[in-house]
């Protein structure tokens, strides 16, 4: 303990004089920022035609990597490897559209908010009995497996400041899938016949709506609002932890990231 | 017991498999065209999947990626099968002991687990691997574990006269074994390794977790990104079985290779 003790002392003692860290000289001699993210989660990130890695969150990691003065590198292992954290130096930030929760507060370090995501029910467009949300209560809902969705049907949810969440939906029978491609796909068969709606995030379910017009629509209005953070590993170094923070700060401020939000909602979800 | 038909056999025998093989064809493909696919899709993301383009970082991906990581991980099974082989017959507790204990190791507990071990759980003790290398460690050791059995097997169905018209010759062991009982054990054991490989072909697609771009991933990234999955599913579904049907022509031609010098059975 002591040694360790003498070791933080001495790291910021030397902060105080070459405020960079390990984090940032590993960048600075890379000449990149790593940044991990899901590969298949329109629009914040997924392949684009030109089989590059495109959306919301690629946008604002190649602003963090601008801001450096060093390129942008997007690698995608899956959301397992990702979340598990001890990165070991692989990834450096994590803009990926992640909700915090105790467990994942564990292993990775939230740093700062950077969206809310309003959580939406939909069903297909053909349902005629379902037409608020208490009347999807006892019904079959999908939702990706290990979600934070999946844990709001459970009542399980976190605390968000100080609050406890409130929960609209009732005794419902949940129908985890592993990706959420499989829960629109089973619901596009009809309301009733696998699952009766899913539950999902605005900016996703807007993005399919608009792809198939006529076989999806919201009820009622949003259940909830989810803060998505930007992560980076629990073992990086406090230096880095703060020049993440100033750089969203000046995002935030000079409007950069409602400009981008704007580009991929039509709407600024930055706030 | 009826046997089976021998292979090449007559022009009408064949032409009649050619038949039944073409009706089957075609109720897979009526199958598949019931899904309302768009094919425009498919032919825009092939060259993605075929792996004509590297990834932005200037990586391997599609089936170039997926190729390289199984044919060095047969190379590495094959390695370590026969190593582990070796040591389930030798005398030594010790070789027995690592042999066994590996074996069934590799062979009891999930690959995907295996992977996740070498990726993270390596760096808890220093190194950190990058993720190609630690995919075809993974799959070597797990198909390496696999094939052990297979080549155990055969190397024992060579009967012990075999061992005995060698060492009267005045042979030592190490040659009966490579000059006498190898060549005859290789017939018995290509069909299930070959049977193994096709099984690893698709197995390689667990690499993708640490994200390696190979053809399963660019399938279901390509898929989810566009909203068309069965699309690329499919698409992926038939590059795997022509890789496949490449790896049982390669498999029919060692089996030919090896097959002379064989009497047949009394």
């Amino acid at each position: 303990m002591k040694i360790r003790f003498f070791a933080l002392a001495l790291l910021a003692g030397l902060s105080l004089h070459a405020a960079a860290g390990p984090t940032l000289d590993r960048i600075r001699q890379r000449g990149v920022l790593v940044e991990s993210v899901s590969e298949s989660y329109p629009p914040f990130s997924f392949l684009n035609d030109r089989n590059q890695m495109d959306g919301f969150d690629i946008d604002v990691a190649r602003e963090f990597a601008r801001r450096l003065g060093v390129g942008l590198k997007v690698e995608t292992p899956s959301w397992e490897v990702l979340s598990a954290g001890a990165w070991r130096g692989r990834w450096d930030i994590c803009v990926c559209s992640m909700t915090p929760d105790k467990q994942r507060a564990q292993v990775l370090d939230f740093v700062a908010p950077y969206y809310n995501s309003p959580a939406v029910l939909v069903t297909s467009a053909g349902n005629a009995q379902g037409q608020k949300v208490s009347d999807f209560d006892g019904k079959r809902i999908g939702v990706e497996q290990a979600s934070s969705y999946e844990r709001y049907l459970k009542h399980e949810l976190d605390a968000q400041d100080g609050k406890p969440p409130v929960y609209a939906l009732n005794t419902t029978h949940i129908a985890p899938y592993g990706n959420e491609d499989l829960a629109f796909q089973d619901l596009a068969l009809g309301a009733g016949k696998r699952v009766d709606a899913v539950l999902s995030n605005f900016a996703t379910a807007k993005g399919r709506m608009d792809k198939f017009p006529g076989k999806f629509r919201l009820v009622g209005a949003p259940l909830y609002t989810e803060p998505n953070w930007i992560a980076i590993d629990r073992a990086a170094d406090p230096e880095w932890r703060a020049t993440v923070v100033r750089l969203l700060d000046e995002m935030r401020h000079d409007g950069t990231l409602a400009r981008l939000s704007q580009k991929w909602f039509g709407r600024d979800i930055s706030g | 017991m009826s046997l089976p038909p021998p292979s090449g056999a007559s022009g009408l025998f064949r032409l009649r498999v050619g038949l039944v093989w073409a009706a089957m064809l075609g109720g897979f493909v009526a199958f598949v065209a019931g899904f309302d696919l768009q094919l425009g899709f498919v032919r825009e993301k092939l060259p993605f999947l075929l792996g004509l383009h590297l990834t932005p970082e200037g990586m391997l991906q599609g089936v170039p990626l997926t190729l390289l990581v199984c044919l060095a991980s047969m190379l590495g099974s094959v390695g370590l099968g026969f190593a582990a082989a070796l040591g389930r017959i030798s005398g030594s507790a010790l070789a027995y002991g690592v042999a066994t204990f590996y074996t069934s190791f590799f062979r009891g507990t999930p690959l995907l687990l295996q992977i996740l071990l070498i990726y993270l759980g390596l760096p808890q003790l220093g190194p950190v691997p990058e993720a190609l290398p630690s995919g075809i460690v993974a799959l070597s050791l797990c198909y390496g574990a696999y094939l052990s059995e297979i080549f155990r097997s055969a190397i024992l169905a060579i009967g012990a006269g075999q061992w005995q018209a060698g060492l009267a010759l005045g042979m030592s062991r190490g040659a009966v074994l490579r000059h006498l009982i190898l060549p005859q054990a290789a017939k018995i054991a290509i069909p299930p390794t070959g049977a193994m490989f096709i099984s690893m072909l698709k197995d390689s697609s667990l690499v993708s977790v640490m994200g390696l771009w190979e053809v399963m991933f660019l399938a279901q990234s390509f898929g989810r990104s566009s909203y068309r999955y069965m699309e690329m599913l499919i698409t992926a579904a038939l590059i795997y079985w022509l890789l496949s049907i490449a790896l049982e022509l390669v498999q029919g031609r060692l089996e030919a290779r090896f097959h002379g010098g064989q009497r047949p059975a009394a």
